[in-house]
């Protein structure tokens, strides 16, 4: 690392310090009202029992496991529509127009209907998510097809490259290129829908710890577990853009 | 080799930017077609390699689709994939073993002057050095009929000149029947057996075809001092100036 980068790190970290330290200090001297801004101690002792008594990580699974899952099958099932709807005129003309309303909607008011259909376990918080990425991922490659670099599409073939060929040499990589630049935003959409799921109705999750710790009116649980959910995202986050950099190494 | 007779293109149904465009070229031959931008040049050569119908005429060619090359305008390479990888995807398409491909392209690569810059992709290349792996793609093919679009067109002066000699040597050397088009009429006079002029599009003619008779193998530099030369090129410029004129007065 150079020292111009260290130095900003450092002024970062610093800056981040003093907020903390203020933080703390106008809640211990009353200006603040704890039982709205708990003290960062207080939220750090809170954050320490959730994980020291361990009940944390069967929440965490299951917000993950419906975020990741319905990331997948949104992913798969968006990106095979897609392609369908680029090269199939017959499919697009049906597709486009559907997938067009989904997108103006705020999908996620699908929740609850989704609890009515498949219950409070973690199917209707997949099916959220799902719904969510799905249209995502449907014109992330649609268009992804549709604008691919003519130019290129009529080299190849003049170099006697037919559909097969145009396929796997111009438009998957193109594609694959929109597609991992939308994986980033695809993260946080995930965790969105698991999330607002578990809202609504569950048993479970990071999403029913929330409306749990809301309802009893515990800030400090609230701040705390917000804080969870950000370090995972996070985590997902630079998991993707290292996918992306090592895909993408030609850029 | 070539024999385009009666050749009208036109877009979509509209007004034909070409009519009635006869020119042949003869095995070994250099023939230049030269025009003004919009006289249907570029398509005149995406009609002949199948890129685009012609609405009315004929493009018949002695040879299989497979011998004939065509070098775009633009260095539109496949971006994710390295100067060797590109250059080996034509032989790929041909079906031949990988380890062929390799060899062959490596040693295209090192007949353009780009020995050193098999593992680069297309974004860190400059653009003389783009347009090299371009021309490597379409001659690592081994093409009888070469057809090019204007290809050295954006290229600075020194570049272009050096790229233009290492072509010529190499067209001269295989045998290869080219049909370039441009719009610079001292580079067609250098380079061609034959040079036809086109006129004035839409509705595009072609108006003469004159000879040129400087002896082979040729320096692009001392072609211009060839007693042949000037006259020609004055010729030249005045039968397309009067072209020019010819359409201004009808508008």
């Amino acid at each position: 690392m150079s020292t111009a980068t260290t130095g900003l790190a450092v002024r970062r970290l610093v800056t981040l310090g003093i907020v903390l330290v203020l933080w703390e200090a106008l809640v211990r001297f009353g200006v603040i009202n704890p039982f709205y801004v708990p003290a960062p101690s207080k939220v750090s002792a809170t954050l320490f029992e959730l994980f020291a008594e361990g009940e944390i990580w069967t929440h965490v699974e299951a917000t993950f496991g419906a975020a990741l899952l319905g990331l997948l099958l949104g992913v798969v099932v968006g990106a095979a529509l897609g392609t369908a709807a680029a090269l199939l005129p017959s499919v697009g003309e049906i597709l486009d127009p559907a997938m067009t309303v989904m997108n103006a909607v705020p999908r996620i008011i699908l929740a609850p209907l989704f609890v009515i259909w498949f219950g409070i376990g973690i199917a209707s918080k997949v099916a959220v998510t799902f719904v969510l990425i799905a249209v995502l991922f449907f014109f992330t490659v649609y268009s992804g097809i549709k604008e691919v670099d003519q130019r290129l599409v009529d080299r190849v073939r003049t170099l006697g490259g037919g559909r097969a060929v145009l396929l796997r040499e111009v438009y998957l990589p193109a594609v694959t290129a929109w597609a991992l630049s939308q994986l980033k935003v695809a993260v946080g959409f995930a965790f969105t829908g698991a999330v607002v799921g578990e809202f609504v109705a569950s048993s479970r999750g990071l999403g029913y710890l929330l409306s749990f710790a809301q309802s009893t009116y515990n800030a400090s649980l609230t701040l705390a577990l917000l804080l969870v959910v950000i370090v995972f995202v996070f985590v997902l986050f630079a998991l993707a853009a290292m996918l992306e950099k090592r895909l993408l190494r030609w850029r | 080799m070539l024999d385009v007779s009666g050749l009208t293109l036109s877009y979509g149904g509209g007004e034909p930017v070409l009519e009635g465009a006869n020119l042949r070229v003869e095995p070994g031959q250099f023939v230049s077609l030269v025009g003004p931008s919009g006289s249907g040049k570029s398509s005149l050569l995406r009609a002949i390699i199948g890129l685009q119908q012609p609405s009315a005429g004929t493009v018949t060619l002695d040879l299989d689709r497979p011998d004939v090359g065509m070098l775009f305008q633009d260095d539109a390479l496949l971006p994710w994939r390295t100067a060797l990888d590109n250059v080996a995807l034509g032989l790929r398409i041909r079906g031949k073993p990988r380890p062929r491909c390799r060899d062959e392209a490596e040693a295209w690569l090192g007949k353009l002057g780009l020995a050193g810059f098999a593992q680069r992709f297309p974004r860190a290349l400059s653009g003389g050095q783009r347009k090299r792996v371009a021309l490597a793609q379409v001659l690592a093919l081994e093409p009888r009929l070469l057809l090019m679009d204007e290809p050295f067109a954006a290229l600075d002066a020194i570049v272009r000149h050096r790229i233009t000699q290492d072509l010529l040597d190499l067209v001269e050397g295989e045998k290869i029947s080219v049909l370039l088009v441009t719009h610079d009429l001292e580079e067609a006079l250098v380079l061609s057996d034959v040079v036809y002029l086109l006129g004035q599009g839409p509705r595009a003619r072609i108006r003469q075809r004159y000879a040129i008779s400087i002896p082979r193998p040729r320096d692009i530099m001392k072609a211009r001092t060839n007693p042949s030369f000037a006259p020609l090129l004055e010729r030249l410029w005045q039968d397309l100036s009067a072209e020019v004129d010819m359409v201004r007065r009808v508008a």
